[in-house]
């Protein structure tokens, strides 16, 4: 379970208090990748949170030229700089956690016991250390390519030049570098993306969700599609569970086609290895049929997880006739769309609670995954991914005749939206 | 397993079955111990396991051995996903070497990926504990002085102790659990099985408590025959609901209580009168019974486990929907749940230990209060029924032929 149960009178969640994550670790360990899922995931779950980027803060006060022995520590002239930008951050962190923010993220290299220290004395709520550390030079090297020389520190930089840039940047803080060992801390440790890890003092519900979170991530390059189900023969009412219709299965026909091609042709694009697909469905003959003409060595599993959201009462009813058969009901809809529960129904955060255990094994899934599934469970699973908010989650436009392929990566995923050829629009 | 011994390896290796076998992977513990005592018989001294007594170290590997085959005997003929659970001390990386070789090297099934699960307690009141609790308990104490055991048992662990090299192999797959997961360390965790495994081993906890649950009082539809729908309570589901508090506060006393009901009105009814805190759970609602077909008792007595209504769900479904209660029901402490038939025979299950086959047909009745009290094999169960009567909604297995 994992969307919340209930709120508490403080506004936070799951009764757990307000959680200061402080991430440790060399620059180009996956840190901000950490802390961006993180924020992805608890933002899904409803949980206000919030990154705190030191190096945004630092561009801000100072602009983006800077040169590598701006972070040497010992660099007299830059320090009363370096001071004030960590100061800001620090305000603005404060300032979040008095304003109702549940989980505040601290991502900078904090790097020494004194700098850990100096956090901890200035954060009075609980807080969890996220260290990343890598020896594997091919992991490191990969980060920096694909993260730190597409900042903005580095446009209109050369490739090469830029990666020797940050790799000085690097060499200053190893002397530096302090391992977290203090027993009485909760932190985690994690080496070489998630190879090895360790949890110490990890307490309570919302950390111990935190943490079973980022044992599931991986940093391999994949990519994820999304598809409607194909039109059924009974389209109104959801418990008939009728088969497709002769358009639906014309569809799952052009469905198949149409992603096969596109994965050849992406594939001789970038040339990364050959990876295997999966199809989830939901276990409605509208879902599972249209993935009937996928075959071996394509995967195709069936999840309860992923059926339609529930409509209750309201079942085989249009919104007409909802609203002049239940006007109380749905004045409350109108009121607060995401959490309102018609009779007997699920709301869009029941299904979320419903579909969570699929985002974890998506996470964790190596393959590429193609979701065909109804429009509810599809929207959910769509703003987990591009971090979309809770008032907008209805308003995402999935439509019958679009194939949607994501690409993950550090910060913004990427979208790329098709027509599947053949398939009538709406 | 790793661990020396009274670590709670078999307390571990038994929640982890059971949790497996009920979210539907064919799981099966085999523990050297009973092995052991097969072959040798109970009543061995601490001296058997000393790894300098030549005769009682070939035993102990005898039987080692004999598990080891049977495991893989078992592990090869069973269908489909399955995880067997070896649970003994492979205290010594040369054991674990050894066990890592004859999987290899086990021809029959392609692919039988390893995971080591140590439990280490480093503090001796702890392990005092685990002793008196579960291994004076034990065969090989039967009729022993209960001080004179406790010592003897203490020297086992010394034998033990002097080889004991806890594993921190790199390229070992392994959780490592210290003092009840005040730090846990994994390496090389792979896929998503043994990822849910570390989640559950996280959320456990071995502190005493109970879990109390109850149907929801006899409801209207229960008194018309009907099943489905979100009725109130009958006027005798309304008297069970007012004789509830004194049942929980006769039987708890003056322990802290969470109340968890489904968010239908007849749970949410029956818990009304009870003085602790309550919580919603739209996961804890009835089996959704979808559309009505006449084909369908007839269909479902067939395999009522796996039968879905059309349009609704089957009982496999609803073990999926509530596994997350589950786990936050293994972190929590005292708990009443106020359900419904179908929901309670899948938790009942879970902590029962029932296979799939049986758990549709559980009796669930009416106006009577479980209460369950984990210990290191199972649960101590019992039950009360309240004096008020209510209908029998409970439909008996058919008899084949």
């Amino acid at each position: 379970m994992a969307a919340q149960l209930y709120k508490t009178e403080s506004g936070r969640l799951f009764h757990a208090g307000a959680i200061a994550i402080i991430t440790v670790g060399l620059p180009a360990r996956g840190k901000t990748h950490t802390a961006r899922s993180l924020l992805r995931y608890l933002r899904w779950l409803g949980v206000s949170t919030q990154v705190f980027h030191l190096g945004d803060y630092r561009r801000q006060v100072v602009g983006e030229k800077v040169s590598w022995d701006f972070f040497h520590p010992d660099n007299q002239a830059t320090m009363a700089l370096r001071k004030t930008i960590l100061e800001c951050a620090l305000a603005d962190l404060l300032a979040f956690f008095h304003t109702g923010g549940q989980v505040g993220i601290f991502d900078a290299a904090n790097t020494t016991d004194e700098r850990r220290k100096q956090l901890q004395e200035r954060l009075e709520h609980e807080h969890v250390q996220v260290q990343s550390i890598c020896d594997k030079e091919d992991i490191i090297n990969a980060n920096i390519r694909s993260v730190k020389i597409s900042s903005p520190d580095y446009l209109g930089w050369n490739e090469e030049k830029a990666l020797e840039d940050f790799k000085h940047r690097i060499e200053n803080h190893m002397p530096f570098y302090q391992t977290i060992n203090d027993p009485a801390l909760s932190y985690v440790k994690m080496f070489n993306a998630g190879e090895h890890m360790v949890f110490n003092n990890i307490n309570g519900y919302l950390q111990t969700r935190i943490v079973y979170y980022m044992m599931n991530l991986h940093i391999s390059p994949r990519v994820i599609y999304f598809a409607r189900n194909g039109e059924s023969l009974n389209e109104q009412m959801d418990r008939a569970d009728a088969d497709l219709s002769p358009a639906g299965h014309r569809y799952a026909e052009h469905l198949k086609d149409f992603l096969l091609q596109r994965r050849a042709e992406r594939q001789e694009e970038t040339g990364e290895s050959p990876r295997r697909l999966q199809v989830w469905t939901s276990p409605r003959r509208r879902s599972f049929n249209s993935a009937c003409h996928f075959e071996f060595p394509v995967q195709v599993r069936q999840r309860a997880q992923l059926i339609e959201i529930n409509p209750g009462d309201c079942d085989g009813m249009t919104k007409d006739e909802i609203r002049a058969k239940y006007p109380d009901e749905w004045a409350n809809y109108q009121q607060d769309s995401y959490r309102y529960r018609f009779p007997r129904a699920e709301s869009y955060h029941d299904l979320a609670v419903r579909v969570e255990p699929v985002i974890l094994e998506l996470e964790r899934e190596k393959d590429d995954v193609l979701f065909i599934a109804h429009l509810s469970v599809l929207r959910l699973l769509y703003a987990y991914l591009m971090g979309i908010q809770e008032k907008d989650v209805l308003s995402i436009n999935i439509p019958r005749d679009t194939l949607i392929e994501i690409i993950p990566s550090a910060y913004r995923y990427k979208e790329t939206r098709m027509i599947i050829p053949g398939v009538k629009r709406e | 397993m790793v661990g020396l011994p009274a670590r709670g390896k078999t307390f571990i290796a038994q929640k982890v079955g059971r949790y497996l076998q009920w979210v539907g992977v064919n799981t099966r513990v085999f523990n050297v111990g009973e092995y052991r005592r097969e072959q040798c018989g109970a009543h061995q001294l601490h001296n058997f396991f000393d790894p300098e007594n030549p005769e009682g170290k070939r035993k102990r590997q005898e039987a080692a051995s004999a598990a080891m085959d049977d495991l893989l005997h078992w592990i090869t003929n069973e269908e489909g996903t399955a995880v067997a659970i070896y649970d003994a001390t492979n205290s010594t990386q040369e054991r674990r070497r050894w066990i890592l070789e004859r999987c290899r090297t086990y021809q029959a099934r392609a692919q039988l990926q390893v995971m080591f699960i140590e439990s280490v307690c480093e503090d001796e009141e702890v392990v005092m504990e685990n002793i008196r609790a579960v291994k004076l308990q034990s065969p090989d104490y039967a009729g022993v002085d209960p001080e004179a055991a406790a010592r003897d048992f203490r020297e086992r662990i010394r034998h033990y102790e002097s080889s004991y090299e806890p594993v921190q192999e790199r390229d070992l797959t392994y959780i490592r659990l210290v003092n009840v997961r005040s730090q846990v360390v994994v390496n090389l965790i792979r896929g998503y099985l043994q990822s849910r495994v570390v989640y559950y081993l996280m959320n456990l906890h071995v502190s005493r408590r109970c879990i109390f649950f109850s149907r929801h009082g006899e409801s209207m539809f229960n008194v018309e025959g009907k099943i489905g729908g979100d009725s109130l309570l009958s006027p005798r589901g309304e008297q069970y609901a007012n004789a509830l508090p004194q049942l929980i506060k006769d039987n708890l006393g003056s322990e802290n209580l969470t109340v968890w009901t489904s968010t239908m009105r007849r749970t949410i009814q029956t818990a009304s009168k009870l003085p602790y805190p309550k919580l919603q759970w739209k996961a804890l609602d009835e089996l959704n019974a979808g559309e009505k077909y006449p084909e369908d008792y007839a269909n479902r007595d067939d395999d009522k486990f796996n039968y879905r209504y059309r349009g609704g769900e089957s009982y496999r479904d609803v073990v999926l929907r509530l596994e997350p209660v589950m786990m936050e029901l293994e972190r929590q402490h005292n708990i009443l749940i106020i359900g419904h038939q179908a929901i309670l025979r899948c938790i009942y299950a879970y902590f029962m230990n029932l296979p799939r086959d049986e758990l549709p047909y559980i009796r669930v009745p009416l106006h009577t209060v479980i209460r369950l009290a984990p210990k290191a094999y199972g649960c101590e169960e019992t039950r009360f029924r309240v004096n008020i009567e209510a209908v029998d909604t409970h439909r008996p297995k058919p008899q084949a032929g």
